[in-house]
C-alpha cells in the first residue's frame, strides 16, 4: 500500500500559562496516495493541531509521523521548511494571498522557496491555474480584486504549483457561501480524480460528503469505527428530523 | 532562495510602502547629505587655497628679524649668500602716504618691493607691467596698484588706470600696472607697490628693510629650510633660542612659509570636519533608530505574510535575509538621496557664498566643491552598515516568529 501519511500514536502537549494542554492524545492515521480524506471535529477538538502537525508546521511531542516514508520528527527547522516547500501544499480558510501581488505572482510564491528554475515558474503557475479553472484574463489581476471563490482557487493553484505529495486544506470553504464553496470542493474532487492526495479539515458535515473517507476527532483522539458509526447514525437522524 | 528572488521580493515590499519608506529614511538623508556637502565644500576650499597659494607660493618663505638695530639690504645680501638653497632673497620696506587723484584723497599703505616679490607671490599684472629691476636702479616714480585701488582712486574698477598719474606723498607717480583684486580687501584701506629704492628714498626716508621674502629652489624641503634659516640667523645675530620664539621681546627671528599657513588651515578644517561628523553621526544614529522602528512595525503588520511564507517553505534564513535586505535598501536609498542632495547643496552653497568664504580665509576666487569617490564609497558603506545594524534585530525577530501563531494573527 502506497502511504503518503503514516501517523502513529502522536501526542502534542503545549505549555501555556494555564498549565499543560494536551491537544493530541495518541492519534494514528494512514492516508493512501490519491485519497481524499476529511478530518471533522468541532473547535477545540485538536483538529488544528493535527493539521499543523501534518503540515510540518509543528512537531509532535511523541509518536512517529512519516511523510512519504520520511520521519518528520527527526528533522530540524530548515529541513521541515524544505519539506513544506516541496511536498506539502496549504490551502487556508482565509486564503492568505498577498493582496498587492498579481494572481500569477501569488501562485509562483512557493517556487522561490523550492529552488525552481526561473524560466519554468510561469509555465508551472499557468498549468496550476488551469487545473483550478481560473480564466486567463485574471492572471494579471491583483489578488484583492478577485471574488472569494476566485481567491480560493488561486490559493489552491498555489498549493498545487510544486506538485506536492499532499494538499492540506484547513476549512477551505469556511469563508465562502455554499454555492462558491461547492465550486471549490468540486475543484478538490477533480484534483483527487487526477491522483492528488488531499486532507481537508472542517467542522461542516456537508463538506465531508465530497471526501472518500471521513475521520472524526474529539478531545484530541480520533473516534473508533464503532464510535463513528454511532455518530453518523445520530447526526443523520438528527439531520432528517430538522428538515 | 535565489538572490534574484530576494531582490524582487524586497522591491515589492518597499514599493508597497513607498511614502512611508521615504519619510523613514529622512534621518539618513539628512545625515549623509550633511557629511557629503561638508566634505565636498572642505575639499573645494582646500583645492582653492592650494591653487590660489599655488605651488610657487608654497616655496615662499617670510623672514622677520628683530635685533634692535634696523635691518638693511646688507642683511638681505647676507641671507642670500649664507643660504644657497634660496633661489633669491628680497627685502620689502613698508611705509604709508597720502594718495591723491582728481577724484579722491586717502591714506595708503606703500610697499617698497622688487620684481622678485611678485614672483614669490605668483602675482601677475592684469594690465600694464610690474616693477622691474630697471625701476629699482633708477628709483623711478612708478606705482603698481590693484583692481580695488583702481575703483577707489578712479571711481570705477574697470577704468583704464595704466599711464595715469597719482600723487603719492609729495611726488607724482605714473601707474604702470594693475594687479587683479585680492578677495581679502577690506574697508577703504588700499595698498600700492612702488620700487623698494623709491620707497626708501621718497616715502620712508630710511634704508630699513621691514620684511624679507625668500624663495626656495626647486626640490628643496621648505620645512627643513625654514628651520635651517632660523638657526643660521639666530647664530648670526646672536639671538637667544627662547627669546626668538613668538612674542619674544628682546629680539627674535620669525621665519614662516605659506606651506605652514596652509598646513595650519588644514588642521583647523580638520577640527571643523570632526565637529560636523559628530553632528552628522548623531543624525545617522537617530535615522537608524527610525529605520529599526519602521522595520519592527513592518514585521508586525506582515506577521501573517511571514507565517504564510514559512508555511510555503521559507527557511528562517530566507526571512532574515528578506527583512535585512529591505532595511539595507531603505538605508541605501536614503544614502543615495543624501549624496545627491549633499552635492547639490554643496554646489548651491559654493555658488551663493563661495567667494565670501574664500576671502574670509585669505584666498581669492570661488570654490568648486570636490566630488571624491572615497567620500561616496564611504557614505554608501555607512548606509549599508546602518541598514545591517538596525535591521538585524527586526529581521531576526521576524525569522523567529512561530508559523502557526503568525498564520492566525489578527
Amino acid at each position: 500500500m502506497d502511504l503518503v501519511l503514516d501517523v502513529r500514536d502522536i501526542h502534542r502537549i503545549y505549555e501555556t500559562e494555564a498549565g499543560l494542554t494536551h491537544a493530541l492524545r495518541g492519534v494514528s492515521l494512514q492516508v493512501r496516495r490519491g485519497e481524499f480524506l476529511c478530518i471533522m471535529g468541532p473547535s477545540g477538538s485538536g483538529k488544528s493541531t493535527l493539521m499543523n502537525t501534518l503540515g510540518c508546521l509543528d512537531t509532535p511531542t511523541s509518536g512517529t509521523y512519516l511523510l512519504e516514508g520520511t520521519d518528520v520528527s527527526t528533522l530540524d527547522d530548515d529541513e521541515l521548511a524544505e519539506l513544506r516547500a516541496t511536498r506539502i501544499g496549504f490551502v487556508f480558510q482565509s486564503f492568505n494571498l498577498l493582496p498587492r501581488s498579481t494572481v500569477l505572482r501569488n501562485v509562483m510564491l512557493p517556487l522561490i522557496y523550492s529552488d525552481c528554475p526561473v524560466r519554468e515558474r510561469e509555465e508551472r503557475a499557468i498549468r496550476a491555474l488551469a487545473a483550478v479553472s481560473l480564466p486567463e484574463q485574471y492572471f494579471d489581476h491583483k489578488s484583492n480584486e478577485l471574488s472569494g471563490g476566485q481567491m480560493q482557487r488561486v490559493a489552491i493553484a498555489r498549493a498545487l504549483v510544486n506538485d506536492p505529495a499532499l494538499i492540506l486544506a484547513d476549512e477551505p470553504t469556511g469563508n465562502l457561501d455554499s454555492a462558491t464553496g461547492d465550486m471549490v470542493l468540486g475543484t478538490f474532487r477533480r484534483l483527487r480524480e487526477e491522483g492528488k492526495t488531499i486532507v481537508l479539515i472542517t467542522h461542516d458535515p456537508e463538506v465531508s460528503a465530497w471526501a472518500d473517507r471521513t475521520v472524526h476527532i474529539r478531545d484530541g483522539r480520533l473516534l473508533t469505527d464503532a464510535q463513528e458509526r454511532e455518530l453518523v447514525r445520530h447526526s443523520s437522524t438528527g439531520g432528517r428530523g430538522l428538515t | 532562495m535565489r538572490a534574484r528572488d530576494l531582490a524582487s521580493e524586497t522591491w515589492e515590499a518597499l514599493d508597497a510602502n513607498r511614502g512611508r519608506s521615504l519619510l523613514t529614511v529622512l534621518g539618513i538623508v539628512i545625515g549623509i547629505s550633511a557629511v557629503i556637502a561638508m566634505t565636498a565644500l572642505i575639499g573645494g576650499i582646500k583645492k582653492a587655497l592650494v591653487s590660489s597659494l599655488g605651488l610657487t607660493q608654497a616655496k615662499a618663505v617670510y623672514i622677520s628679524v628683530y635685533t634692535g638695530d634696523p635691518i638693511t639690504q646688507q642683511d638681505v645680501g647676507y641671507i642670500a649668500q649664507a643660504l644657497p638653497d634660496y633661489e633669491f632673497v628680497t627685502g620689502i620696506s613698508y611705509g604709508s602716504a597720502d594718495v591723491t587723484t582728481q577724484k579722491k584723497q586717502t591714506n595708503a599703505q606703500v610697499m617698497g618691493v622688487s620684481p622678485e616679490f611678485f614672483q614669490a607671490q605668483s602675482r601677475h599684472a592684469s594690465s600694464g607691467r610690474l616693477v622691474s629691476s630697471d625701476d629699482l636702479d633708477r628709483m623711478s616714480t612708478v606705482v603698481v596698484i590693484d583692481q580695488n585701488a583702481v575703483g577707489l582712486l578712479f571711481g570705477d574698477a574697470d577704468a583704464e588706470a595704466v599711464g595715469r598719474t597719482v600723487r603719492l606723498g609729495n611726488d607724482d607717480y605714473t601707474v604702470i600696472g594693475v594687479l587683479p583684486a585680492t578677495g581679502a580687501a577690506t574697508g577703504n584701506g588700499i595698498t600700492v607697490y612702488v620700487p623698494r629704492t623709491t620707497c626708501c628714498a621718497r616715502i620712508t626716508g630710511s634704508q630699513t628693510v621691514d620684511q624679507i621674502v625668500a624663495f626656495a629652489r626647486d626640490g628643496v624641503d621648505v620645512d627643513q629650510l625654514v628651520k635651517s634659516t632660523k638657526s643660521t640667523l639666530e647664530a648670526h645675530y646672536h639671538v637667544q633660542q627662547d627669546a626668538s620664539s613668538e612674542g619674544g621681546t628682546g629680539g627674535g627671528i620669525m621665519v614662516y612659509s605659506m606651506k605652514q599657513i596652509a598646513d595650519q588651515l588644514n588642521s583647523t578644517m580638520l577640527a571643523f570636519q570632526l565637529l560636523m561628523t559628530t553632528v552628522a553621526s548623531i543624525s545617522l544614529v537617530v535615522g537608524g533608530i527610525g529605520i529599526m522602528n519602521m522595520m519592527l512595525t513592518n514585521v508586525t503588520e506582515r506577521i501573517r505574510e511571514i507565517g504564510l511564507r514559512k508555511a510555503l517553505g521559507a527557511k528562517r534564513s530566507d526571512i532574515t535575509k528578506q527583512f535585512l535586505l529591505e532595511s539595507i535598501c531603505l538605508c541605501l536609498a536614503g544614502g543615495v538621496i543624501g549624496i545627491v542632495l549633499g552635492y547639490a547643496g554643496a554646489f548651491g552653497l559654493a555658488k551663493a557664498a563661495g567667494a565670501g568664504i574664500m576671502s574670509g580665509m585669505g584666498g581669492s576666487g570661488g570654490i568648486t566643491p570636490v566630488i571624491e569617490p572615497t567620500a561616496v564609497t564611504l557614505a554608501t558603506s555607512i548606509c549599508v552598515a546602518i541598514g545591517i545594524l538596525f535591521g538585524f534585530y527586526p529581521a531576526r525577530h521576524a525569522a523567529r516568529l512561530d508559523p502557526v501563531e503568525s498564520l492566525h494573527f489578527q
